[in-house]
């Protein structure tokens, strides 16, 4: 077996370029997805007792609605391939819009796609990382909150919230970890990502052993600075 | 004394279940109410209802004036009158003993953070923590998570303190520490209390009135003393006996 150390070194600059290129698609997905998720996960709980009291009139109705459209969210993301959803996007979404409007021309940019389907896609599932750690936060604490006269936002703000966010960090983790290696599925719709890179270079110089082995280790540099961070974190809070 | 809570005729429905029967039921000013009864007889849910934690089903409740169920936006206004401490302490577990009590002032009462943190000190000092308030609750023995949770309860300056089965949490070496605490806070500032407990010395050194509920009613009631040396019922008897092998 013969392994070339120079065909590494040869592949490093564009091997490195996809690397950049993934860790855009991830970064902007996960603070994206954080977003969605955090929404979407105190609104499958909406009006329920895991957030304090519960409404009165119209906004049990509000309420039920939110509850409804977070949880279809959650369920349609949660139960599709994130490659379908992809290429949904990417090659169908355009012809959709093109079928019920006249706009001619309308096209998705492939990273544009790939991070909505990152943010979309992480969303659902950090949504469900937010309600389990929401409704984990034993409901005495919220009941001696609200006994002292403390209005529910505040207590969402300095109790659930705090609480929440500790038994976060190791499930989103995991989830930024998974998005970060989804990423390596958009060389379906021709995003120049690492996996890309990898693949291109293969074609032309037919060298698996070396490339995919450096694809690997980068993967894997970037995966561990996400968990270091997240670590980092979690010793810096206040433990109890 | 005028009285400070009322309940006309209240009942409480868990779905389709009653819990609470047509309780009339008033506390005054500066009284010391002792509840006690068997499990499931319905005391939580009766002091729950009184800070609103539970809705009243049908009937009337009236705290320091506020009419519940005609002005049910002015619960906040009640809970800031009636404080609560409970069996499970519930405390805060991410602040220390000084930041749980100064929590309510802060929040609740909107007073500065100096001022909240002053009177949080002088209140962990009265329940006997002064060197403890940097400690956080899971840093704490039991008894002395109970005495923070109290002065957390006093901090926002309530006109009622309620206790749920205080002490039932508690090693039985701790249980002195708590009730101490309780009755020095009876005794020294007249504050208006109630307190479910099966601590019959403290209901009977510290209780104005002693009430025995069973099933969902206010059975009997009267000076514990009488209560305990005389009680009319079956049930109270059989409780009583029990409580005494306790
Ligand atoms: N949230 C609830 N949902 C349904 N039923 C409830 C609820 N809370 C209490 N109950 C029921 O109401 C009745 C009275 O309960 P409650 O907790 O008030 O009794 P208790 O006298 O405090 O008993 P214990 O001494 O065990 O604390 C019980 O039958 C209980 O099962
Ligand atoms: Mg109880």
């Amino acid at each position: 077996m013969d392994f070339e150390f120079s065909v590494i070194i040869e592949s490093l600059p564009a091997l490195f370029e996809g690397a950049k290129l993934t860790w855009y698609i991830t970064i902007l997905g996960i603070i994206g997805g954080m977003i969605f998720g955090i929404l979407a996960g105190l609104g499958r709980i909406a009006g329920t007792a895991a957030l304090g009291e519960k409404p009165h009139g119209i906004f049990i109705w509000v309420s039920v609605l939110i509850r409804y459209i977070s949880g279809g969210y959650v369920e349609l993301i949660r139960g599709t391939p994130i490659i379908v959803q992809a290429m949904f996007l990417y090659f169908a979404f355009p012809m959709l819009v093109k079928a019920v409007t006249d706009i001619e021309r309308f096209r998705i940019e492939a990273l544009t796609a790939a991070v909505i389907t990152i943010v979309v896609n992480a969303g659902a599932y950090i949504a469900e990382i937010v309600r389990g750690s929401v409704i984990s936060v034993n409901k005495g604490l919220l009941e001696a909150g609200m006994s002292l006269g403390i209005s529910r936002f505040q207590l969402i703000v300095h109790v659930i919230g705090p609480i929440a966010i500790r038994r976060m960090i190791p499930p989103l983790g995991n989830q930024f970890i998974i998005s970060l290696k989804d990423t390596s599925l958009f060389i379906v719709i021709g995003v120049g990502e690492l996996t890309r890179q990898g693949q291109e270079i293969m074609a032309s110089n037919f060298r698996a052993l070396e490339i995919w082995l450096t694809v690997a280790i980068i993967y894997l540099m970037m995966t561990t600075t996400l968990s270091m961070t997240l670590r980092h974190f979690e010793k810096k809070m206040k433990m109890f | 004394m005028p009285n400070i809570i009322e309940l006309k005729n209240v009942c409480k429905s868990f779905g389709n279940t009653e819990v609470l029967h047509n309780i009339d039921f008033a506390v005054e000013e500066g009284e010391v109410v002792v509840v006690i009864g068997p499990s499931g007889s319905g005391k939580s849910t009766l002091i729950r209802c009184i800070n609103c934690l539970e809705m009243i089903t049908t009937g009337e409740l009236i705290v320091d004036s506020i009419r519940i169920p005609d002005e049910q936006g002015r619960i906040r206004q009640i809970r800031l009158e009636v404080g609560m401490v409970f069996q499970q302490f519930n405390l805060f577990p991410h602040m220390t003993a000084i930041e749980n009590v100064a929590f309510g002032p802060s929040k609740a009462r909107r007073m500065n953070k100096a001022k909240a943190t002053d009177i949080a000190r002088g209140l962990l000092d009265r329940v006997g923590l002064a060197e403890f308030e940097h400690q956080l609750p899971g840093q704490l023995s039991g008894g002395q998570q109970q005495r923070v949770a109290i002065a957390r309860a006093l901090a926002v300056s309530p006109k009622v303190l309620m206790f749920d089965e205080p002490t039932s949490a508690l090693d039985p070496e701790m249980i002195g520490e708590v009730l101490d605490v309780m009755k020095s806070i009876a005794n020294d500032s007249g504050m208006t209390m109630i307190v479910v407990t099966h601590e019959m010395g403290f209901a009977a050194q510290v209780g104005d009135r002693l009430i025995f509920m069973d099933d969902g009613r206010i059975v009997e009631e009267g000076k514990p003393g009488d209560v305990m040396k005389n009680p009319q019922s079956e049930r109270l008897k059989d409780f009583l006996g029990h409580v005494k092998h306790h």
